[in-house]
């Protein structure tokens, strides 16, 4: 495979719940190294979109492609889309991170042991090799010396960032973020949104999900706006949050800066 | 109220008490071995997403729920033996209703711990690549199980109290040997309150324990 293929590729992605047509023929590509940025109002759809590229939520038509495959679908001889093995689907899960507005460590176990899961039991390393690398992890996103305490017992900035370590131990090939700061109280805000740079700083590919404007325009390569399940209008930053093409757009940003 | 009280009589009879216990004891553990095993498996298939797994499980659940259970051990007893030639003993088929009947209640205690869950928790454990039974064992389940842990223990309760319509069908658990007791003493009064005595003095540590249980798990999530 090619260095300069892209990691994600999403085709004409349709998605219902019931009657409601949440995704209405999305297409993007995330190259490798690239952050792409989706902005949106709430209900457009983006969760939905990045719950469908890593098949948390089934998809309805089109395609999601991560690297050369295809993303919980397997194309069977005479060109008709079955679901896939789930082996399949949970090995091409293994190599994207995600991350969620509402954290969802596991509560049962410590810091080090919600970063050592994926490695021990997905990746079935040793449990030491798996430690040395949570610890290498949980030293870059400022939790070192959290790694025995319980989730509950630290606050929510820090258990996002080790939501995002438990993500980086499977060392994977992209990030999903799902809106990774919205559940969080303001002042802790920036301790998460500065880990996510210094990832976009080593060249992690990532799509991220946010509502924070600022960082969405330092750290994105290009931005996307997505309203009623389509995207409405792609750009880079400056052009997006500078000279909106889209009524939409400009009006979504007016609501949301201050 | 003038009754005179005689204990005595039935501290003459404390082996048939014993002996009656250990039955009552042994055909808790026994069905409640069917219903654990039987249940798990219930409760796992109703909280799947394949419809062909989830309703044969419902309507087991909601037909064992809905008949009284002395009905059911009836029926399996003479009504079962009929229809298909299988003849099981009385302690047998209490053991097997019993068990038929619990396995539906812990089913419902299985399904309800996991579906207690945040839906967080199995997309987490599949977004690290987690299978879904691996994702069950290690995240779902651990987490649940502390959460069953007291209606689990009122089933138990109830399961040990449902023990005594195996007199109907002459099983010799408690109430079944103190009716006969009955009958050779005369001794109506003192033979049921040793009785209730009996079971209260098994079941109250266990729901004394259950609540502590609670108070616990609840303290510390």
């Amino acid at each position: 495979m090619s260095e300069n293929e892209p990691v994600i590729r999403v085709r004409g992605l349709q998605k219902f719940f019931g009657p409601l047509h949440v995704l209405r023929g999305i297409d993007l590509t995330v190259e490798r190294g690239e952050v792409l940025v989706i902005i949106g109002p709430s209900g457009s759809g983006k969760s939905t979109l990045l719950r469908c590229i890593n098949f948390l939520e089934e998809y309805d038509s089109g395609e999601v492609w991560f690297e050369n495959a295809l993303v919980g679908y397997r194309k069977k001889g005479n060109g008709r889309l079955v679901r896939d093995r789930e082996a399949n689907i949970a090995r091409v899960r293994a190599q994207m991170g995600m991350v969620f507005q509402s954290f969802n460590l596991f509560p049962h176990k410590t810091v080090l042991e919600n970063v050592t899961e994926g490695p021990i039991i997905v990746q079935q390393r040793k449990p030491e090799e798996a430690r040395a690398i949570a610890q290498e992890i949980l030293v870059k996103v400022g939790l070192a010396d959290k790694s025995d305490v319980y989730p509950s017992r630290i606050s929510g900035g820090q258990q996002q960032r080790a939501a995002i370590a438990r993500a980086l131990a499977m060392r994977p090939k992209a990030m999903l973020f799902d809106e990774p700061t919205s559940a969080l109280d303001p002042e802790l805000v920036g301790e998460v949104l500065d880990v996510i740079k210094r990832l976009a700083a080593e060249g992690m590919t990532m799509l991220v999900v946010t509502h924070e404007m600022s960082f969405a325009r330092e750290v994105a390569n290009r931005v996307f706006m997505m309203d009623e399940g389509a995207v409405v209008e792609e750009g880079s930053p400056s052009q997006i949050f500078g000279a909106p093409r889209q009524a939409r757009t400009a009006e979504f940003l007016r609501r949301v800066i201050h | 109220m003038n009754y005179t009280w005689h204990f005595e009589a039935i501290w003459d009879y404390r082996e048939v008490f014993f002996r009656a216990a250990l039955v009552t004891a042994q055909i808790t553990a026994g069905s409640l071995l069917i219903g654990l095993v039987l249940g798990l498996s219930l409760g796992m298939m109703r909280s799947s997403r394949i419809a062909l797994l989830r309703w044969p499980a419902t309507l087991y659940i909601e037909f064992f729920r809905s008949t009284p259970t002395l009905v059911q051990l009836v029926w399996i007893y003479y009504a079962l033996p009929i229809l298909s030639g299988v003849q099981m003993g009385n302690v047998t088929s209490l053991l097997v209703g019993l068990g038929l009947h619990c396995a539906a209640y812990l089913a419902e205690i299985f399904r309800a711990g996991i579906a207690s869950i945040d839906r967080g928790q199995m997309d987490a454990a599949k977004a690290i690549g987690m299978r879904y039974l691996s994702a069950m064992r290690r995240i779902i389940l651990p987490q649940a199980i502390r959460r069953m842990i007291p209606p689990f223990i009122n089933e138990l309760a109830t399961l040990m109290k449902l023990t005594t319509l195996g007199s109907v069908l002459a099983v010799p658990e408690l109430l079944h040997e103190s009716e006969n007791l009955i009958n050779n003493i005369y001794r109506p009064l003192e033979v049921y309150t040793a009785v209730a005595l009996a079971f209260a003095v098994i079941i109250f540590p266990i729901i004394y324990l259950s609540q502590h249980i609670e108070r616990t798990v609840k303290a510390r999530s």
